[in-house]
């Protein structure tokens, strides 16, 4: 096994650890706090599939700039990488996240929130530069305005972070990091950051292995423009 | 109970789909192997069969 693959499988283990630990062994928030108190335990996947898409959205952004200002071939396979992993993992975020509106707030999404809505721009960008990628030929224009969308787009990465720091609609506020003690006990603090490290692993497994698909297909690529005589 | 119900089936749901995710990377990845494999095995072929005509 290869080992892009190996670190995968660590992270989904990880991953499958902690679902786990989020229904056996994490305490019940207060029904008072809560309309949907069951429904909270989305948050043990919502919150690091959220941090894992922060982390393929800055890879997106190193491999477009890598491209657009060094013409390197492994920053291109890393904004491929990247804007495949955010793609997911934004997805796995706003799903999760419609699951939990949808019980708390009796709705699934709010229009008039900005956390909600820069977040899913940046899906909906991931989405438009995966499939408009793979629907272009590959070449220095389509590498260029892909890594361009890249580039500019990872703007609403800091917007959608500081969001429910500024306007607080509808999205919570921070639970951690906010400098004080923060609302989180220390066990569902543990379930979180066993959650935080796993979907890192993984997401880095991911892009791991996704860089190293491209460099197949290129190279069998060039394999099988030699084999045709290079014409 | 029947919210934790519900919250199960949606953590089986999510990772279900990123097990299926994962499997297409893994698959992409062993059939583009066996590829450049045929590919290298063609292409060596290819080029002892010259050797031998010339």
């Amino acid at each position: 096994m290869r080992l892009g693959e190996t670190v995968l499988f660590v992270g989904f283990t990880g991953i499958g650890t902690t679902l786990l630990l989020a229904l056996l062994w994490a305490p019940s928030v207060s029904i008072n706090a809560f309309e949907s108190p069951a429904a909270q335990r989305i948050f043990y996947w919502h919150v690091p599939a959220a941090w894992a898409a922060f982390i393929a959205f800055g890879a997106l952004f190193v491999g477009s700039a890598g491209w657009l200002f060094k013409r390197s071939e492994r920053m291109w396979r890393l904004h491929v990488a990247g804007s495949e992993a955010g793609l997911a993992t934004g997805l796995m975020t706003v799903w999760s996240g419609c699951v939990w509106g949808a019980a708390e707030w009796g709705t699934p999404w709010d229009w008039t929130d900005v956390r909600l809505n820069t977040f899913g721009l940046l899906t909906l960008l991931a989405i438009y530069v995966v499939l408009g990628r793979n629907s272009q030929p590959d070449g220095v224009e389509t590498r260029d305005t892909f890594a361009a969308f890249g580039l500019y787009g990872f703007v609403l990465v800091p917007v959608t972070y500081i969001a429910t720091r500024i306007w607080t609609i509808r999205h919570p506020g921070p639970v951690v990091g906010t400098g004080d003690e923060g609302s989180i006990n220390g066990e569902m603090g543990l379930v979180l950051l066993i959650g935080a490290v796993s979907f890192t692993v993984f997401i880095i497994g991911h892009m791991m292995a996704s860089m190293r698909l491209t460099a197949l297909e290129q190279r069998l690529e060039r394999m099988q423009h030699n084999f045709d005589g290079g014409a | 109970m029947e919210g934790m119900t519900y919250l199960a089936v949606a953590y089986f749901g999510m990772l279900v789909a990123i097990a299926l995710w994962t499997w297409t990377v893994v698959q992409r990845s062993r059939r583009l192997d066996q590829r450049l494999l045929a590919m290298e095995a063609a292409s060596t072929k290819t080029d002892g069969e010259d050797e031998s005509k010339a």
